[in-house]
């Protein structure tokens, strides 16, 4: 029971939130899909982790909204990736997603009663 | 490094290279990391694909959906299967008896006429007259005549009766018929004296020619005579019926016709009209020449005309109001299927939303998500198509079985290609119908507001379109069981006719003796008679009688009567009584059952030697002698030198009066009364032309079991002779009420199923709501509210929605159930006691629907649902 219930709430927690985590790993550097992927998966500990079929479509609708450009990048002796750049507006939507993010988990909290999300 | 799908993107391959790579650096060995890949494939391939390969992947999600939730689906596709099921099984029929073209290449300009009395009353044609509209008339490219009759086909090991026809020689060309081998009549054929011959069904051929190729020219004894085969007609050839085995030329038989004009010897035309011709035209030119006939023949054609009607109106016109009613009724059902499920996939699509407000964050479009519901609800509306069709199959299999006499071309309905072509895309439309919407409404989220809320609130606009819903299935469902419901009172009335005899544990069975071999009265006489001693001789059997005319078979004979000392009638039609008269042996009346009201049954002495005597019914006696004892007073219904005020009556002496038999059916009876006479004294309508005897017996035992030994013992009086049509009386009042029995069937089994579907709707409806607003109810009984104002909330909301579909549904159903008018009988369409009844019975069904959640509701735990948030 508590094996399905946790289940459940990865996988809508980790994809009602997927813009939320896009938009902040590239808000310090470019990044690739790839590296986007592994990020995800290692900084939650294994908890979330994105298929490619869900992640570049989100990627691309990310780009096409105007909140993050991509660009490929040619570096020696690799072959060319293409990285994503977080974008002015992109910047915006992360601090407005943030701030609802944070009401959200903080209402859950009050009325959970989870001391530490 | 393996190779990547070249449609992918180069970043995606890339990936894929990546985490291929990163694998094999853990140690992984090749296959292993492939397999790893696999699922992220497998979905690239479902997403990225072209339309045709989207849908196929949308069809494999949905299966995926559905094998997730096995209860839901095989709810879907069981209601859906009885919906198109219904559906299917109803079209059968339908396509089969109205829609198919029929076999003749003209169709739309053959047409039946009739001569008939300007009061309506149909007759058949006066040799005569037909003589003259052939002369006359300029609308019609030909213009056939053609007479039923039964001849017997001897020969062979046993003998047999066959359903013969006698053709004009053009009959074939009016109906644009060719013969698969041979030829049709020549016009010398057709003329009195001319060698016999015949043209036979394709059926008869293959069944006693062996389809044989030299089949014409060879011959067949038909009532003892020889007739050489010139032809053999199409299987598509079924005129005048379907069971026709044999055409004779009309010609050598018109010398057997009374010679005068008042005289309707059971013939009747058939035309093809000629190009350009409409059926209004015609029949105004065939009333023209009726009223020159009238001012030439006033004494027989008086108040005559013709009625000239197309042949297709005439083969549909009994059956169209039932098919049209039941494709009305299978429609609704449909309707109510299609809204149940569209409810239930809103409610499908609530309890999914997080799913898909998920998949429009990962960046599908909106139409994406769309059509991904709809391929859902698509792939199990296939699904109920599919079992629906097997159902269909059976009930229509099950109905041809039944061998309802009503329908025309019973033999050809069968769930074909065609039919199954058309559950295809009902099952489509179906599916489409009822995932649309819920559809659109699902895939129009608020992403934010369906984190925000956790997918509690429901969408108003969602709530009204499930209201509505509800809404127009009750209404839906009443309408079906008002319609069910009158059929079902109409089906007490007929049931409830007084027949004027006795049907049960009734032996029937015909004889008919062709007249070259019993050519003298006195041996068709003794004939009966044999049969009547060896019958009665046989154990179990407790009174046998033979008649002319078979109660609710009608095709008995109708003459004019009158009672001595009536003023004689100034034309043949003015102030005439008709009357259906019949030749009985003296235990008919008991065997059949049939009250003698007054006076005695015929005896063993109204015979030749005896004075003439007659029964008439009760309305005889009461029109003719409303003050006096009828018995003793004299009619006459035969009358010596033709019609008209020449004609000599026969008088015969009434020595009894029984009730009423119904002979037409149960339902529309000519108003003609009913004479009989002793066969012993045959009337002389009846001496050239001799009717075909019934046998009617009543048994101590089980009829059926009997039926096969009398055949038997009257087959043993005669081997040459066919007998034929053997039955219990029982089997032609179940025949007489078969359609009106088949019509309340049905509409009684989609009622009911309408019925049931409604209550889950309203159940559905209310139990997700109740679901939905646990914590509402929770907060609103720990604010001080009692239990019966949950329930009185819950329950009275349930009604609200059963109200208003009632109310809309009463008045559709008074202004449809007027179309159900020709199938109701002894019942008005607009029966309130029926409205009533079934208003209160979905009431009713609303209340026990509404009550159980309602009462779900009531035990909501105030605290469990506050900390349930």
């Amino acid at each position: 029971m508590q094996h399905i219930a946790s289940r459940i709430l990865d996988r809508e927690l980790k994809k009602g939130s997927a813009e939320l985590l896009i938009l902040s790993l590239v808000e310090d550097r470019p990044r690739h899909g790839y590296d986007l992927s592994k990020l995800i998966e290692s900084r939650s500990g294994g908890v979330l982790t994105f298929r490619v079929a869900s992640l570049y479509p989100l990627l691309y609708r990310l780009e096409k909204r105007g909140w993050i450009q991509g660009r490929w990048v040619e570096k020696a002796g690799q072959r060319r990736r293409r990285y994503y750049r977080l974008t002015a507006a992109g910047a915006q939507m992360l601090a407005s997603q943030r701030s609802t993010w944070k009401e959200f988990v903080d209402a859950i909290n009050r009325i959970a009663g989870v001391e530490h999300a | 490094m393996p190779e990547w799908p070249r449609r992918l993107s180069e970043e995606v391959r890339q990936h894929l290279d990546d985490e291929y790579d990163a694998l094999r650096a853990r140690g992984v060995a090749h296959d292993e990391a492939m397999r790893r890949l696999a699922p992220d494939l497998e979905e690239l391939a479902s997403m990225r694909a072209r339309p045709i390969d989207a849908l196929a992947g949308d069809a494999r999600y949905a299966l995926r959906a559905l094998r997730q939730s096995p209860l839901f689906a095989a709810v879907v596709v069981l209601t859906l299967a009885l919906g198109i099921g219904a559906t299917t099984a109803i079209f059968t029929v339908v396509d089969a008896v109205m829609l198919r073209p029929y076999g003749y290449p003209d169709m739309d300009r053959i047409v039946m006429l009739a001569e008939t009395t300007r009061r309506g009353q149909t007759m058949s044609v006066a040799w005569q007259n037909f003589q003259d509209w052939r002369a006359q008339s300029h609308v019609f490219e030909q213009l056939a005549l053609y007479r039923g009759m039964v001849v017997n086909l001897t020969g062979s090991d046993r003998p047999e009766r066959l359903i013969a026809s006698l053709a004009s020689s053009n009959l074939f060309q009016a109906l644009g018929m060719q013969p698969i081998a041979g030829r049709t009549f020549s016009s010398d054929e057709d003329r009195p004296g001319a060698p016999r011959v015949a043209i036979v069904s394709e059926r008869f051929w293959r069944s006693h020619l062996g389809a044989a190729a030299n089949a014409v020219g060879s011959s067949i004894v038909l009532d003892g005579e020889p007739a050489t085969i010139v032809g053999v007609m199409p299987a598509a050839m079924r005129f005048p019926s379907r069971t026709t085995d044999v055409w004779l030329p009309l010609g050598p038989f018109v010398p057997g016709f009374p010679p005068d004009r008042g005289a309707h010897p059971g013939l009747f035309a058939v035309a093809k009209l000629a190009s350009g011709v409409g059926v209004e035209r015609a029949s105004a030119e065939m009333d023209a020449i009726a009223r020159r006939l009238e001012r030439q023949y006033p004494i027989s054609n008086t108040d005559h005309t013709v009625s000239v009607a197309p042949y297709y109106e005439q083969i549909v016109r009994n059956v169209r109001p039932a098919l049209l009613a039941l494709s009305c009724a299978v429609a609704f059902v449909l309707l109510i299927v299609c809204a149940n499920l569209a409810n239930l996939m809103l409610a499908r699509g609530d309890a999914r939303q997080r799913e898909i407000a998920i998949r429009e964050a990962l960046g599908a479009p909106r139409w994406r998500i769309v059509q991904q519901l709809v391929t859902e609800s698509v792939v199990m509306a296939l699904a109920g198509g599919a079992s629906g069709a097997l159902l269909a199959r059976w009930a229509v299999a099950a109905f041809v079985a039944s061998r309802p006499t009503s329908v025309p071309r019973i033999d050809q309905i069968a769930v074909d290609l065609r039919v199954l072509l058309f559950t295809l895309i009902v099952s489509v439309a179906t599916g489409v119908a009822f995932g649309l919407a819920p559809a659109l409404r699902a895939s129009a989220i608020d992403l934010v507001t369906s984190l925000k809320d956790a997918a509690r609130a429901t969408p108003g606009a969602a709530r009204r379109l499930r209201a509505l819903l509800v809404v127009a299935e009750i209404a839906l469902a009443l309408v079906l069981l008002v319609g069910a419901g009158l059929t079902i009172r109409s089906f007490a009335a007929l049931t409830a006719l007084d027949l004027g005899f006795d049907p049960s544990r009734v032996v029937t069975m015909r004889v008919a003796l062709p007249n070259a071999r019993y050519p003298e009265l006195a041996r068709w006489i003794a004939f009966h008679r044999e049969v009547l001693a060896r019958v009665a001789a046989m154990p179990g059997v407790e009174t046998v009688g033979l008649n002319s005319a078979t109660p609710l078979e009608g095709g008995a004979s109708e003459s004019e009567v009158r009672y001595e000392g009536q003023p004689p009638p100034r034309s043949a039609s003015e102030d005439a009584t008709t009357c259906l008269f019949q030749a009985a042996t003296p235990d008919y009346f008991r065997a059949m059952g049939i009250a003698i009201v007054r006076g005695r049954a015929f005896t063993a002495r109204d015979d030749a030697a005896g004075a003439p005597v007659a029964i008439v019914e009760e309305a005889l006696a009461r029109k003719f002698f409303p003050d006096g004892d009828p018995i003793g007073r004299r009619i006459a219904f035969e009358f010596a030198g033709g019609h008209g005020p020449a004609a000599r009556p026969i008088w015969r002496e009434i020595v009894g009066v029984v009730r009423h038999v119904r002979h037409y059916g149960l339902v529309r009876e000519p108003d003609n009364l009913e004479v009989y006479a002793p066969l012993e004294q045959l009337p002389i309508w009846f001496r050239e032309r001799r009717p075909t005897m019934t046998l009617f017996v009543r048994t101590a035992l089980d009829p059926e079991q009997l039926a096969a030994s009398i055949r038997q013992t009257v087959s043993s009086t005669d081997p040459e002779i066919p007998v034929f049509g053997v039955t219990t009386m029982d089997s032609y009042v179940g025949q007489a009420t078969e359609q009106p029995r088949v019509n309340m069937t049905l509409l009684s089994a989609f009622g009911g199923l309408a019925l049931v579907l409604a209550g889950l709707g309203i159940y559905g409806v209310l139990s997700y709501l109740v679901g939905r607003r646990t914590q509402e109810i929770g907060i609103r009984l720990a604010l001080g509210a009692t239990r019966a104002d949950v329930l009185r909330l819950v329950v009275g909301h349930g009604m609200a929605l059963a109200s208003a579909g009632i109310a809309i549904g009463l008045a559709a159903a008074w202004a449809l159930t007027r179309s159900l008018g020709t199938l109701l009988y002894g019942v008005s369409p607009h029966d309130s006691a029926t409205f009533a009844a079934i208003a209160a019975l979905l009431a009713v069904v609303a209340f026990v629907a509404s009550y159980v959640p309602g009462r779900r509701a009531t035990r909501v735990d105030p605290m469990r649902a506050l900390r349930a948030e």
